[in-house]
């Protein structure tokens, strides 16, 4: 192997920016699309009526995550074609489970007699779920949104494959020229995207975390 | 009449499309085997090398807690490189090259952080009382480890297992950017000739295995758990 | 015999010492049981004597022999060891769990499986019934039973036992106590008992050990302990039903007057009273038949007589300074 750093840090500094915002779009869209189809529904698969549904709703996200992450980006190809639209849905898709996963947990692992408590105190079911159930288990649903968005900063990679560019642009590059320079770079900077990303989420959680909890 | 005919125009199209794909891989039947088997020993040589490592790994850990907690973070990070990358580094690595021993060597790392997670949480999570018991009736450790802690994280370990099988045949499919001849090449090819339904039908197959595996270690999950750890 | 010699423990976070210069002697046959507040090191000592707590200075002999250079596993092995939250192991069966012990020593099987079937026999569970069934299955106090018939499998000569009964309802936990001395009664070990609770360790020990703050404060039969409290925290720990506690221990043989005259003037007494009741029960006929006198009877003769005089008596005989009861 032979490593030359003057073209690592060219890959770094010139040829990787163009790709980071493209990348970052790649997470934050179908994350955030994934927080709003998949809170609401965990929300709803944990009230009484639809409770008996939530194990088999998890059992299909499950199964989707059992899909390997090329497959999921490449079998919408031949609906939308090449480009962002297909590449966005399958990450979407792939950033479900975590989410819905742990809303459903966090709350119902509110315990029992905490929420008995507040119901015989006279709150409404709206009042337990906003100000006991939802506060309680919120450190364990932004757990799930943060396994989210690192797995989605890593699948992304896959999505230039699809047309869809991001830092996965850079990397293929690398492998299709057996230019480690390239690999390396594009591999620091989504590392650090993670990180980032992670960070921010956890300082996010911190900023809406009631002060007891803390 | 008119919007009729365009709605059993387009259904054609889409049963045409779904014909093609099953003629595709009626005529390539021969390299589609060669690919799954080609899928399926890379798997069970990095499944064979990881439990051997990794579950020695972890019940290793799980006797010194900051050992544990170094040893878990360096698999997290790990875990977190794209596969893509990960395969693109070790291809330049002179003795790896392209193929095989890159892909095993990068595999065998993404299932570190399954299986000793698994492992070492399994091992933790066991009764103290029954330890306790277990040492106080004179066991001794390694009796403890085989009689005891094993077959009670046992449950979790292969939970951790069937992931890592799962997992490992979902990224193998990439190791086809680096040479490997398995199922990721269908969707490889297909996406370098534009032909989208080898894409599709790559893309099928791959999940068919994956859902197909998981779905044979769930029945084999349920049989080796003892009963006493049913509820 | 079970000697312990100046026994410490001192953990490294703690200012006070756990355990803190204790000595005891317990005879062979004998059960003893280890009384006092949570936290008062009743349970570290009980540890040390098995060695899963290694002691900071002190020593401990069984017959003679150092424990403390013994090989860990062989010891535990030679003695039963029982806790509240029982740890049987939930991935065997009762049976498997019985028979632990016994197949580490390398018993031949079908001893084992002899032994298995007599044990729980023996803890009134039925081997057939019970022997195949997960611990899950069990109620807490079955639980219990398997917990007490595990650490008897390999007939150890010492048992030692950590709020056995601690986790079981009233009812049940009374009758594990007698079922408990009966099997004592018949096997004679040598048992720690280690209870918060001052009236199991009433009625389960031969001897009881009052611990406060890692120091032995008093040694002694319940009758000792009970007449002649040794200082303030023993008497509040008693409790201040301390008079009724002893009457509870004391048997109406003991305690009733063998007078052939008054005998003669109580025939036709509607008050009587076993010879081996406690004499708090002869109280409570006397009380509840408003009688002053009970007749003893042992079988259908009576053999003495009860009275008020001797209740006192007893009461204010043996109670020692405070006489406020």
């Amino acid at each position: 192997m032979n490593f030359d750093f003057a073209a690592f840090l060219e890959a770094l500094i010139h040829r990787s920016p163009p790709h980071v915002l493209e990348h970052l779009l790649l997470v934050l869209v179908p994350l955030l699309l994934a927080v709003a189809i998949s809170f609401p529904t965990g929300i709803l698969l944990t009230r009484p009526r639809y409770r008996p549904f939530a194990g088999q709703v998890l059992a299909l996200l499950n199964a989707g995550q059992t899909i390997p992450p090329l497959a999921v980006i490449c079998i919408f190809l031949p609906v939308w074609g090449l480009g962002y639209r297909p590449a966005v849905i399958a990450l979407t898709i792939y950033a479900l489970l975590p989410i819905a996963r742990n809303t459903i947990a966090g709350i119902s692992g509110v315990p029992l007699e905490v929420r008995e408590a507040a119901r015989g105190m006279g709150m409404t079911a709206r009042e337990v779920l906003l100000q006991v159930e939802l506060p309680l288990s919120f450190p364990v649903i932004m757990t799930g949104i943060k396994t989210s968005a690192v797995l989605t900063v890593g699948t992304a990679t896959l999505a230039t494959l699809v047309g869809a560019r991001g830092m996965g642009a850079v990397i293929f590059a690398g492998i299709n020229f057996r230019r480690v320079e390239l690999i390396l770079a594009g591999t620091l900077v989504i590392g650090v995207m993670a990180l980032l990303l992670d960070r921010i989420l956890t300082l996010i959680e911190y900023a809406l975390t009631p002060r007891f909890l803390r | 009449m008119g919007s009729a005919g365009g709605f059993l125009a387009y259904m054609e199209g889409i049963g045409e499309f779904w014909r093609g794909i099953l003629t595709f891989i009626m005529e390539n039947r021969q390299r589609i085997m060669e690919y799954t088997l080609n899928h399926f020993s890379l798997v069970l040589t990095v499944l064979a090398l990881s439990l051997a490592l990794w579950v020695s790994v972890g019940i290793l850990i799980s006797r010194n807690d900051k050992t544990a907690n170094a040893v878990m973070g360096i698999s997290n990070i790990l875990f977190c490189i794209p596969s893509i990358s990960l395969f693109g580094l070790f291809i330049t690595i002179p003795y790896l090259g392209l193929g095989r021993r890159s892909a095993a060597l990068a595999l065998l790392l993404y299932a570190m952080m399954p299986l000793v997670r698994n492992v070492y949480k399994g091992i933790k999570s066991v009764d103290r009382y029954v330890l306790e018991s277990g040492r106080g009736m004179g066991m001794s450790a390694a009796q403890i480890l085989f009689h005891i802690q094993i077959p009670l994280a046992w449950p979790v370990v292969f939970a951790g297992i069937r992931v890592t099988v799962v997992l490992i045949t979902g990224i193998a499919t990439v190791a086809t950017f680096i040479g490997e001849r398995n199922l990721g090449r269908l969707i490889h090819h297909g996406l370098t000739r534009s032909n989208s339904q080898m894409i599709v039908a790559g893309a099928l197959l791959v999940s068919l295995m994956a859902l197909l595996l998981d779905f044979l270690m769930g029945l084999v999950e349920k049989k080796i758990t003892s009963p006493g750890l049913r509820e | 015999m079970i000697e312990l010699e100046g026994l410490t423990k001192h953990y490294p976070n703690s200012k006070k010492p756990a355990v803190d210069d204790f000595s005891l002697k317990m005879a062979e046959g004998e059960t003893c049981v280890f009384v006092g507040p949570s936290g008062c090191g009743k349970t570290t000592i009980l540890r040390m004597i098995n060695r899963l707590v290694e002691p900071t200075s002190g020593s401990i002999r069984i017959d003679g022999k150092d424990v403390l250079s013994a090989d860990q596993d062989q010891l535990r092995r030679n003695m039963g060891y029982v806790i509240q939250q029982i740890g049987l192991l939930p991935h065997r069966t009762v049976r498997d769990n019985v028979a632990l012990v016994p197949r580490l020593l390398g018993w031949a099987e079908e001893r084992t499986l002899k032994r298995v079937q007599e044990l729980l026999g023996l803890v009134g569970l039925d081997p057939e019934e019970t022997g195949g069934k997960y611990p899950h299955q069990l109620s807490g106090g079955q639980m219990q039973r398997v917990g007490v018939a595990r650490a008897m499998a390999a007939d150890p000569p010492i048992m030692l036992m950590d709020e056995p009964f601690g986790a079981v309802d009233p009812i049940v936990r009374s009758r594990l106590q007698d079922e408990f001395l009966q099997i004592q009664h018949s096997f004679n070990k040598t048992i720690c008992f280690v209870t918060h609770d001052i009236d199991e360790a009433m009625k389960m020990g031969d001897k009881v050990a009052i611990i406060n703050e890692g120091k032995l404060v008093q040694h002694g039969t319940p009758m000792e302990v009970l007449s002649q409290p040794a200082g303030p925290f023993v008497r509040n720990l008693l409790g201040e039903d301390r008079g009724v506690k002893l009457l509870d221990l004391t048997k109406c043989q003991d305690l009733m007057r063998r007078d052939e005259g008054l005998l003669q003037k109580l025939q036709g007494n509607p008050c009587t009273i076993g010879a081996l009741q406690p004499v708090k029960a002869a109280l409570e006929v006397m009380l509840r038949k408003d009688c002053d006198t009970v007749t003893v009877l042992r079988g259908d003769r009576a053999v003495g007589a009860l009275t008020w005089q001797e209740i006192k008596g007893h009461i204010h005989g043996l109670s020692g300074e405070d006489h406020e009861l």
